[in-house]
């Protein structure tokens, strides 16, 4: 690496140019400043601003904005279905209790029903086998004074019969008189 | 011999009797190149739709997010800081880029020849001081502009001269409120002096800086014969990056401070004084 003599002088020589310029135009004329140019360059500078607000901004903060709404809304929407939950939760645990006790009211009553159609059934049963015996007993009442009746009836076909038979072999009076009390006695 | 960029810029060309700079080219340039930023950042809006942004749309919207957060900092409303966004957004991300690709190889090395001297095609556009000038006057009157329409005409024109003050002060017969008017009302003219003082340290500042380094770097440059000559500029370089980026954040947040002093209603010398204070800290830099 060398050092360059020259380039100290040279520092020096613009440096007393300016000074000299300065002298001759004025400090404006010395920084460039120059009426034209300056107009240039504000249009310049008016063209890039409404380039950036016009063009470029709108798209991104528009972007930036809605997204913002977006989180904000999915945020409240969270906390308040959350919230739906909870209250949810309470009226389900509120409408459960509200179905276990009407449905134990219900089984309470269907089993007193049942207890009552029940009692209502034996009593109705017991009564008509009370009324099925007394007609049972009745009709064998009936029936068996009915076979005695007949008994009675054949039985006296009987003796006569055989009362026919016997007079018909021998009759007379003692043996007919002590067949009768026998036959009577026999009754 | 060691050429040294001069202080004012050197027409390349004229059309009509304008001249058209080198440093003119370079601010075109940029217009240009924002312009196809633009146009490239509409179609990559447009293809991710409602979406999640992807590319170019989803890398300057970080940034735009950035920039807005540092103007919320300042403003403490996003709907004022939307309101200035596009001014002060444009002016950093203008004064950045213009710094910036002042730095690219071709800037001051690419030359024509007039006569003995070798005048650039391209010089970083705020190396004239006529460019930072009319963005310092820019600033200025946008702030202006947008304090009349915040707190209205007479109320904003109250703030530099101060009738209105003396007319109270006289109404309510206390000789030390009329004294106060009076000695406010000066105070007041010596805030129309500190616009245009506004206007040139914004400009001078800018323009000191940008030039600063361009010299700089030359000098640098020159400085050492060889393959030095390549690497004894990079320290710098990054320097003149880091200035860059310096630089536009200063021009920026001081227009963000005027613009947000002009539409704040005033209240009483506490508050200014405060104003005052954060300003110069920013101006400090």
């Amino acid at each position: 690496m060398i050092f360059d003599p020259h380039s100290l002088s040279a520092l020096v020589i613009p440096v007393a140019q300016a000074a000299e310029e300065a002298q001759a135009g004025g400090p404006a004329a010395t920084l460039g400043l120059n009426a034209k140019l300056f107009i240039g360059q504000l249009v310049n500078f008016s063209i890039l601003l409404l380039v950036f607000w016009k063009w470029i901004l709108p798209g991104i903060t528009k972007g930036l904005q809605k997204r913002t709404e977006r989180i904000e809304k999915s945020l409240s929407d969270a906390d308040r279905i959350e919230k739906e939950k909870a209250e949810f939760e309470q009226w389900r645990q509120q409408e459960l209790g509200k179905a276990r006790q009407e449905a134990s009211g219900i089984i309470a009553t269907a089993q007193a029903d049942a207890g009552k159609i029940k009692d209502a059934t034996l009593h109705q049963t017991k009564e008509e086998q009370q009324k099925l015996i007394e007609q049972a007993r009745k009709q064998i009442e009936n029936d068996k004074q009915q076979a005695i009746q007949s008994a009675k009836t054949e039985l006296a076909d009987l003796i006569t019969g055989a009362a026919e038979k016997v007079l018909r072999k021998k009759l007379d009076a003692k043996a007919d008189q002590e067949l009768i009390k026998d036959s009577l006695k026999s009754i | 011999m060691l050429q040294l960029p001069t202080l004012a810029a050197e027409p390349i060309f004229y059309l009509g009797s304008f001249p058209v700079t080198n440093t003119y080219i370079n601010s075109t340039a940029a217009v240009l190149v924002f312009a196809i930023f633009a146009y490239f950042l509409r179609k990559s809006l447009k293809k991710s739709g409602s979406g999640a942004p992807r590319g170019l749309a989803n890398f300057f919207e970080s940034l735009v997010e950035f920039v807005l957060g540092y103007i919320d900092g300042v403003t403490k409303d996003r709907k004022k800081s939307l309101k200035f966004l596009p001014i002060v957004g444009g002016m950093f991300f203008f004064i950045l880029f213009s710094n910036w690709i002042g730095l690219l190889p071709g800037t001051g090395s690419l030359v024509i020849k007039h006569g003995l001297e070798n005048i650039p095609v391209f010089r970083p556009a705020n190396t004239d001081l006529n460019l930072t000038l009319a963005m310092a006057v820019f600033a200025v009157l946008a702030s202006h502009v947008f304090g009349v329409l915040a707190i209205g005409f007479f109320k904003y024109a109250n703030k530099f001269i101060k009738l209105g003050d003396i007319w109270h002060a006289i109404k309510s017969g206390e000789p030390i409120a009329m004294l106060v008017a009076f000695i406010d009302f000066f105070v007041g003219l010596i805030e129309v002096f500190s616009e245009a003082a506004k206007m040139v340290s914004l400009s001078l500042r800018l323009f000191g800086n940008i030039f600063a380094g361009e010299v700089l770097l030359t000098v640098i440059g020159s400085l050492i014969a060889g393959y030095g000559a390549f690497l004894i500029p990079l320290p710098f370089m990054l320097l003149e990056l880091i200035v860059g980026v310096v630089q536009a954040t200063v021009f920026a947040m001081l227009t963000l401070t005027y613009l947000s002093i002009a539409v704040t209603e005033p209240h009483g010398h506490a508050e200014a004084d405060h104003e005052d204070i954060e300003v110069s800290e920013v101006e400090a830099i």
